[in-house]
């Protein structure tokens, strides 16, 4: 994967920022400017079909949350459809949400979706996580394409063999998972003794690179932004 | 079990974080005392991998299909690492997926974090003698106390001008709506214990 312009780190930072400033959003006006933000992000990423692929499913919580709270909660009717009240109450808490929601994962998507995964580990080491816990992020993400190839198959084969329906499934399902883990247990076995060969000491990841001039301005500019959607928040 | 983003307020968010660092602090302090913590780090990786693609599995439970949870499995065959196994596996879901959320990643740690450590504690107590009762209990335990940590976080987030009798009817319906999956995931974690003492007891601490 190449080199991305704006380093991992300072995406990592900027996805903070930008994703707690547009949470702290509490009334309704400045909402249209989070998602001028987050469509604005996704756009200068150059990740605008990926982000909108992977929304699809956020968009049904937001939508499914949104018609939820309009249906249920509050005292003031906007209008009737039989039985169903769509109350303003609701409506607002539920714009809100959803906006919030859809805007949050968008940027999220747009900023660290593109990285690779050592590049992905190596911003969490950057911001001073644990080794521990980058070397967990980072065997996890190697194995998980094989694991889940494996989990698929080990449930094909129940299902092609005429495995149970209903609750009866759930002991099959129970066997199927203790053999992932009796073959994990197996690999970590086999994983560990490379590392051991290869001279693992404590931290997998990619040395980290120290921050660019235009990471800085970056990183800057999100939390002036974040900064300036909360002051606008409060006034209006 | 996971609370998106843009759903509570920003305060619980913060604490959220707050509260799961300190939770990975003493699970990571907690590590580092192991003879030799290092050597578990592929164990722990491997079979964090396995409950992160199981999780996505869909299991008929009649009349729906369940995702399971597995923090109570988790607490029972990784003790303290399940802590640092779950926050990571929370933010790889949030970047790769757009699943759970980036700003309540604190929170979500905390929901399945303390559950899966009261399912290792279940375990500790109850494996050498009630085997089958103690994976149970911390299957379906661990459920129980996500969804009550899950709804108490939602409910006390409510804004105050909106109904909170009409959030709690919700939230009940939202908790009945789960106990099948807490009955499932009890059952899955008592057969899949029994089966991983019978053949590999090796990824069974405390047995």
């Amino acid at each position: 994967m190449s080199d991305p312009a704006l380093s991992p780190r300072a995406r990592l930072v900027i996805a903070l920022v930008l994703a707690f400033g547009i949470a702290a959003i509490k009334g309704l006006a400045v909402l249209a400017l989070a998602v001028c933000l987050a469509a604005g992000v996704a756009l200068a990423s150059g990740q605008a079909r990926l982000v909108l692929r992977r929304l699809r499913g956020v968009a049904v919580l937001a939508s499914g949350l949104l018609l939820a709270l309009s249906l249920i909660v509050g005292e003031s009717v906007l209008a009737r459809v039989g039985p169903l009240a769509l109350r303003q109450e609701g409506l607002e808490a539920g714009v809100l949400i959803a906006v919030r929601l859809l805007s949050i994962v968008a940027l999220t998507l747009a900023l660290l979706a593109p990285l690779s995964p050592f590049q992905l580990v190596g911003a969490l080491r950057g911001l001073r996580a644990p080794a521990l816990m980058a070397d967990l992020a980072l065997l996890t993400l190697r194995y998980l394409d094989e694991v889940s190839g494996e989990l698929r198959r080990a449930h094909l084969a129940r299902r092609l063999r005429g495995g149970r329906t209903g609750w009866r499934t759930l002991r099959e399902h129970a066997g199927v998972l203790a053999t992932g883990l009796i073959r994990a247990q197996a690999r970590s076995e086999r994983v560990w003794a490379a590392m051991r060969l290869r001279g693992y000491n404590s931290g997998l990841a990619m040395p980290v690179a120290p921050l660019r001039a235009m990471d800085w301005v970056c990183m800057g500019g999100a939390l002036l932004a974040a900064l300036g959607i909360i002051w606008l928040d409060r006034i209006f | 079990m996971h609370l998106p983003d843009g759903i509570v307020p920003i305060e619980f968010a913060l604490a959220g974080y707050g509260a799961s660092a300190a939770m990975a602090a003493l699970a990571l302090s907690r590590i580092k005392a192991l003879p030799d913590p290092d050597a578990e780090i592929p164990r722990v990786a491997m079979l964090t991998t396995v409950f992160f693609a199981a999780s996505l599995v869909a299991i008929p439970v009649p009349p729906t299909s369940v995702h399971l949870m597995l923090a109570g499995l988790m607490g029972v065959m990784l003790g303290w690492f399940a802590v640092p196994a779950i926050l990571v596996g929370l933010f790889l879901q949030a970047v790769l997926f757009g699943h759970g959320g980036i700003t309540t990643l604190g929170l979500n740690g905390v929901i399945l974090g303390l559950p899966a450590l009261m399912a290792f504690g279940i375990w500790r107590i109850g494996a050498r003698r009630w085997p089958d009762i103690a994976g149970f209990v911390a299957g379906s335990g661990a459920v129980m106390a996500a969804l009550a940590i899950f709804s108490a976080i939602v409910l006390a987030g409510l804004p105050v001008t909106l109904d909170a009798s009409a959030e709690r009817v919700a939230l009940g319906v939202f908790l009945l709506a789960h106990l099948p999956l807490a009955v499932a995931e009890g059952v899955v974690v008592m057969a899949l214990l029994r089966v991983l003492r019978r053949v590999e007891p090796r990824l069974l601490p405390h047995v």
